[in-house]
């Protein structure tokens, strides 16, 4: 047995029937008949291939991927609350899991007895759960509410005390999914900082999330899976800029030929042509192709791959049949040493797409580097501000 | 990347006794819970609260009274029919709530099956763990219906415990498997009801065991362990006598057999409960 905390995970594949909809006997006695002119593989569907992982006690990983990527399912193997189909799988110690947002055990019970009963599922005596018992309710802000029926509680509510539980029952292994979004944001910084607390206890973390900016700050180590497959395991940082790097790929077939307006081409350059650079001018230059005649609002951002902008401009121009240069000039580049994505849009007057939102080129900037922040301090805006200390000693 | 897993990777489950044990001691607050909660929401709504309990055996107990008092005659060995009947209705009615209940106690507990791993048969045991408690009030009619007919239990009473065991391991059994199967199937819980009601009319309840010839009796109670248990209840409480030990024992290793084979199924269709669901 290894040491408690550790997740080791061999060659895991994972499949789904891809038709089974209806667990009936009518559908099984059709397959049946129907059996040998079906081909086999045309039935099943791997969630997972081939994933390997070797977690170490006491690390904090972060996956991420687009939806339908494996991430929710491997969480599921992790828990045992599902099997894998071919692999071997090694989880070591008690493990604490936020999987689903209507956390806890059962909706009809209370917020108390759900406490206990996790608790002595995880195997702990009733007197450590009572021992903690005030904690979490305390955490999780349920202290009125602790007597009520799960299923009276606000989804707010159910995952508070679903993240309270799993975090705070001394798990060896606290697998957290992307629920916190439901949590207020001053809520989710708690959440953050108890795990950054349950990490120095040397409890391991498998965090799931679409929030990039938070596994960021979260996690030491990066993966990111793509159709079920491993598709980079490493530093969070390079997990992440080429997990940014495929969804710019992917979003840049979003612009089509059936739009009114289309960028022709675009181009970025930093001070007399040369490379962009922090604090200096940034020129992009913008040939648009428009169908029609018509004022319009182009929209400009620059983003670190997904949508979300760190910077974002809007200009009105009154478009015409045919091409348009526009040039946006940025006077000093607040952006840290990185790779960046320009985001474009045109609108019309009512806000409507004539161009929808997409990246169309990007660009390497050079400069410092973005501050390093401690471990779970959320969403650390990816700007570059110059700042100057002094310390000075009195008394 | 290879496309299609290497054969010798397919993932076994080691189900060991021990650790299951361990598991299932861990999640005994969770069965008694889920039983509680079982019987709350069954009780808390109904007007006639815990007389649910009763209002199955003792109804069929005075059907079949009237039925054998109009229509046909029964050998109950001299004892009463209301008792003789009614003792076969205790463990019946326990077999059948524990059935109908533990049979679909997996499909309807899925969103806890997803969300926390605990060992699965808790959610039968549960069940079954209800269904003693109804059998436990029911049997509470005895009270009445002992001095109602003017007898009383005989001193060889103290053989309940053996065959109650038996009746337990045989419907543990049964439950398991039906759990497991409906999973995977589910209308097959609408054949329950049927196989049910098909089943108090091949099981020894509202008659006597000697209606089952005596050379085929060992294979029929192999089949059939309830109808040992039944008749051993109307030996040992109602006329005195020992139960019949040999028939007890093919009853015993038919229901052991069953228990083992079904527990080592359930925890087989087990682990594919969270993907059909």
């Amino acid at each position: 047995m290894s040491r408690e905390g550790t997740v080791s995970v061999t060659s895991l594949w994972k499949r789904f029937h891809a038709d089974r909809s209806r667990p009936v006997l009518r559908d099984e006695f059709e397959r049946l008949r129907a059996g040998s002119r079906r081909s086999a593989s045309g039935r099943w569907r791997w969630a997972l291939r081939d994933v390997s992982v070797d977690i170490e006690p006491g690390e904090a990983v972060g996956l991420f991927g687009a939806n339908g990527s494996g991430k929710s399912t491997l969480l599921k193997i992790l828990t045992r609350v599902m099997y894998p189909t071919y692999g071997r799988l090694d989880v070591a110690g008690r493990v604490g899991a936020l999987i689903e947002v209507r956390a806890g055990i059962h909706p009809d019970l209370t917020g108390r007895e759900n406490i206990y009963l996790y608790g002595s599922l995880l195997g702990l005596k009733r007197a450590e759960v009572a021992r903690r018992f005030d904690e979490i309710i305390a955490f999780a802000e349920v202290e009125e509410a602790v007597d009520r029926q799960l299923k009276f509680y606000s989804s707010g509510m159910g995952m508070r005390l679903g993240f309270a539980v799993a975090a705070y029952l001394n798990p060896d292994i606290l697998l957290v999914d992307e629920v916190l979004a439901v949590g207020d944001a001053a809520f989710q910084q708690k959440c953050l900082n108890r795990m950054r607390e349950v990490l120095l206890d040397g409890t391991t973390l498998v965090f799931v999330s679409h929030d990039l900016a938070t596994i960021e700050a979260t996690c030491r180590r990066g993966i990111w899976l793509h159709e079920g497959v491993v598709q980079r395991d490493g530093p969070v940082g390079e997990s992440l800029s080429a997990y940014r790097e495929g969804i710019k790929q992917l979003a840049e077939t979003a612009g089509s030929v059936n739009d009114r307006v289309r960028f022709a081409s675009a181009s970025v350059t930093g001070p007399e042509g040369a490379d962009p650079q922090t604090g200096r001018c940034l020129d992009v230059c913008i040939r648009l192709v428009s169908d029609i005649a018509a004022s319009t609002s182009v929209c400009l951002g620059i983003t670190e791959g997904p949508a979300a902008p760190v910077v974002f401009t809007r200009t009105q121009a009154h478009l015409r049949r045919g091409e348009t240069l526009a040039n946006c000039s940025i006077e000093r580049l607040p952006l840290p040493a990185g790779r960046y994505y320009v985001w474009l849009s045109v609108l019309d007057g009512d806000e409507r797409d004539l161009a929808p939102w997409h990246p169309v080129v990007s660009f390497q900037v050079r400069g410092p580097a973005l501050v390093p922040a401690p471990p779970g301090i959320m969403r650390v805006a990816h700007i570059h501000v110059d700042t100057h200390w002094r310390l000075d000693h009195v008394g | 990347m290879t496309v299609v897993p290497p054969p010798e990777l397919r993932f076994r489950r080691r189900v060991r006794v021990r650790q299951a044990a361990v598991e299932l001691w861990r999640a005994r607050e969770l069965v008694a819970t889920l039983a509680e909660r079982e019987l709350r929401t069954r009780y808390k709504q109904a007007v006639l609260g815990f007389a649910w309990a009763l209002i199955p055996p003792v109804g069929l107990m005075l059907v079949f009274t009237f039925f054998v008092r109009h229509v046909g005659h029964v050998s109950t060995q001299g004892t009463p029919y209301q008792l003789y009947a009614y003792l076969g209705l205790l463990p019946w009615t326990f077999f059948t709530a524990s059935v109908m209940n533990g049979g679909v106690s997996l499909v309807v507990n899925v969103p806890l099956l997803n969300k926390v791993y605990c060992p699965r048969e808790v959610f039968p045991i549960a069940s079954v763990a209800a269904a003693t408690f109804d059998g436990l009030i029911s049997t509470l009619v005895l009270l009445v219906l002992f001095p109602l007919n003017s007898r009383a239990p005989q001193p060889t009473t103290y053989w309940v415990p053996l065959l109650l065991a038996i009746q337990l391991l045989f419907t543990l059994g049964v439950v398991l498997l039906v759990a497991g199967v409906v999973v995977y199937l589910r209308d097959v819980r609408h054949l329950l009801p049927i196989a049910l009601q098909l089943g108090l009319f091949i099981t020894p309840v509202a008659y006597s065991l000697h209606s089952v010839p005596r050379h085929l009796r060992g294979l029929y109670v192999a089949a059939n362990p309830l109808g040992a248990v039944i008749d051993g209840y109307r030996r040992c409480v109602l006329l005195g006598r020992a139960p019949d030990l040999h028939l007890v024992a093919v009853a015993g290793v038919s229901s052991t057999c069953l228990f083992v084979l079904a527990f080592w199924a359930f925890k087989r269709l087990e682990t594919g409960v969270a993907d059909v669901a």
